[in-house]
């Protein structure tokens, strides 16, 4: 039996202990326990990477603002009735999915490079909005289809149009199903920009390993990038989060 | 236990008496690491080729000995020398005083530099003229610690391999490419498709040398390789090799 005075533990305190904290805290924890115990050589890795962290960043927002319109004309095009339209992008669809990023980035920069030259910059946001806008074509395909019938009949009858109905009536109410997977994808699409670094990049991982390679300071190296990769798709995942509870507002008044 | 004991010191004194009888028939080993074309490589038949292996054998001649080229991995290249193993490491061995004092070298029989190489249309003449350009090398490589300490002004940008790097240069994305000057000379002067477009803009005027290897104490046949690098020179077998291999 437990006294009543003894304090429980509410659920409302612990709240603050979930995997997202844990990780996000251990993360900036060990990097700065790193960085004050040993300043030589965790110190010298961190001063080396800042400007590798905004190619990162710079990739990783290009891909994204080409990525999600992609993948909405995608998702649109695969439940499109034009069979050309629907043909088309189901096709980008199979033969995107079945190609691994790291061989498209290959073949945008080095081999296509025999045709049209195209900047590193240029190459990595081709590739990975190209590949993730396949992905995220299934992503929204599916949210528009998860939307009841019922939705875009009473719009038509009320006289909108096959546009106004799916702007107005149907993709306001996708984008909550849509959104997490989304989201989802973006996360991914951030530790996928570590592959430019094949194309001689000067991204965090490429900054990292050049730092490396100089040094022999693998281990140092990489706790260090992994640290920082870490803390970064933490945050955004926690803006996703974020993002999902706002558009769920109706949702939880009820 | 016992027998197997016994077969080992059979199977050990028998390679001591086969080995033995190779040093006795003045036939040397020679060990090579052929992963670096075209210094040494294996071809098809996976022989180990190359300018090294051939380098070595003249040499040999040269001094009236034979020698006979065996594939020996980098790792442990030095501990099987100095045990005894075989009797010359010919692998583009850089001379260095921290192995020196552990190994006898040979005079230095090749010396590599850091190349520049650009398009042919180019005309770029040293590091104050690449500024505001961008020169790519392989990611970890002596030539990009070389572009870096010249301080140029110029963009560094480094590549898995040394091979993407060449490719981008033909693709006008970068302006020069930094590498060993055996690499350097490959593709400039022999490699079908880049030979063409490339040129050698400049080299960096310190180099390090190649040398052979021996045991610590074998002067006597440090000597007879040092007259027998000095005839292949002389007789202009050096100059056949440089071209042979390495376009020069």
């Amino acid at each position: 039996m437990v006294p009543e005075r003894v304090a429980k533990a509410e659920k409302k305190d612990w709240a603050f202990i979930n995997a997202w904290s844990l990780s996000l805290f251990g993360a900036i924890a060990a990097l700065f326990t790193l960085c004050t115990l040993w300043p030589e050589p965790y110190l010298d890795v961190l001063s080396f990477l800042p400007d590798g962290l905004f190619v990162t960043f710079e990739v990783t927002v290009l891909s994204i603002s080409c990525a999600v319109p992609l993948g909405l004309l995608t998702g649109l095009g695969r439940i499109s009735k034009n069979r050309a339209i629907n043909l088309l992008a189901s096709t980008y669809v199979e033969i995107i999915r079945g190609i691994p990023l790291l061989v498209q980035i290959f073949y945008i920069y080095y081999a296509l490079a025999k045709f049209l030259q195209v900047s590193g910059l240029t190459s990595a946001v081709i590739a990975i909005s190209f590949c993730y806008g396949a992905y995220m074509g299934e992503v929204f395909r599916a949210g528009i289809m998860a939307i009841s019938k019922g939705q875009s009949e009473a719009a038509r009858s009320l006289g909108f149009n096959r546009f106004q109905t799916m702007f107005y009536v149907i993709l306001p109410q996708a984008w909550r199903t849509i959104l997490p997977p989304v989201g989802n994808e973006c996360i991914a699409m951030l530790k996928d920009t570590s592959l430019v670094s094949v194309m001689a990049m000067p991204d965090l991982m490429q900054r990292g390993r050049s730092f490396a390679a100089k040094t022999y300071l693998y281990f140092e190296t990489y706790t260090i990038i992994a640290l920082i990769y870490l803390i970064i798709t933490l945050l955004l995942s926690k803006g996703v989060s974020f993002m999902e509870t706002r558009l769920n507002y109706y949702d939880k008044r009820k | 236990m016992m027998r197997t004991l016994r077969a080992l010191l059979f199977a050990l004194v028998a390679g001591g008496m086969l080995c033995g009888n190779a040093l006795a028939a003045d036939k040397l080993i020679v060990a090579s690491d052929p992963t670096w074309p075209p210094i040494e490589f294996l071809d098809a038949q996976k022989n180990v080729v190359g300018f090294d292996p051939d380098y070595i054998t003249a040499v040999a001649k040269e001094a009236g000995l034979s020698v006979e080229v065996r594939n020996i991995a980098w790792d442990g290249i030095f501990a099987g020398v100095g045990a005894g193993t075989y009797d010359i490491v010919a692998s583009g061995v850089s001379i260095t005083p921290e192995r020196e004092k552990a190994f006898d070298f040979t005079i230095p029989y090749y010396t590599v530099h850091q190349i520049v190489v650009t398009r042919k249309a180019d005309s770029y003449a040293d590091f104050a003229s690449l500024k505001g350009k961008t020169i790519g090398g392989q990611i970890g490589n002596t030539g990009i610690r070389v572009a870096e300490k010249a301080k140029s002004g110029a963009t560094i940008k480094e590549y898995d391999d040394v091979g993407l790097a060449m490719q981008d240069l033909l693709n006008n994305r970068i302006d020069a490419v930094i590498c060993d000057s055996p690499v350097a000379l490959y593709y400039a002067n022999k490699k079908e498709g880049f030979n063409d477009k490339l040129r050698i803009a400049f080299h960096t005027p310190e180099g390090e040398s190649f040398g052979f290897v021996v045991r610590k104490g074998r002067k006597d046949l440090v000597e007879k390789l040092n007259k027998g690098i000095e005839a292949v020179r002389a007789k202009g077998i050096e100059k056949e090799l440089l071209a042979k291999w390495l376009g020069e």
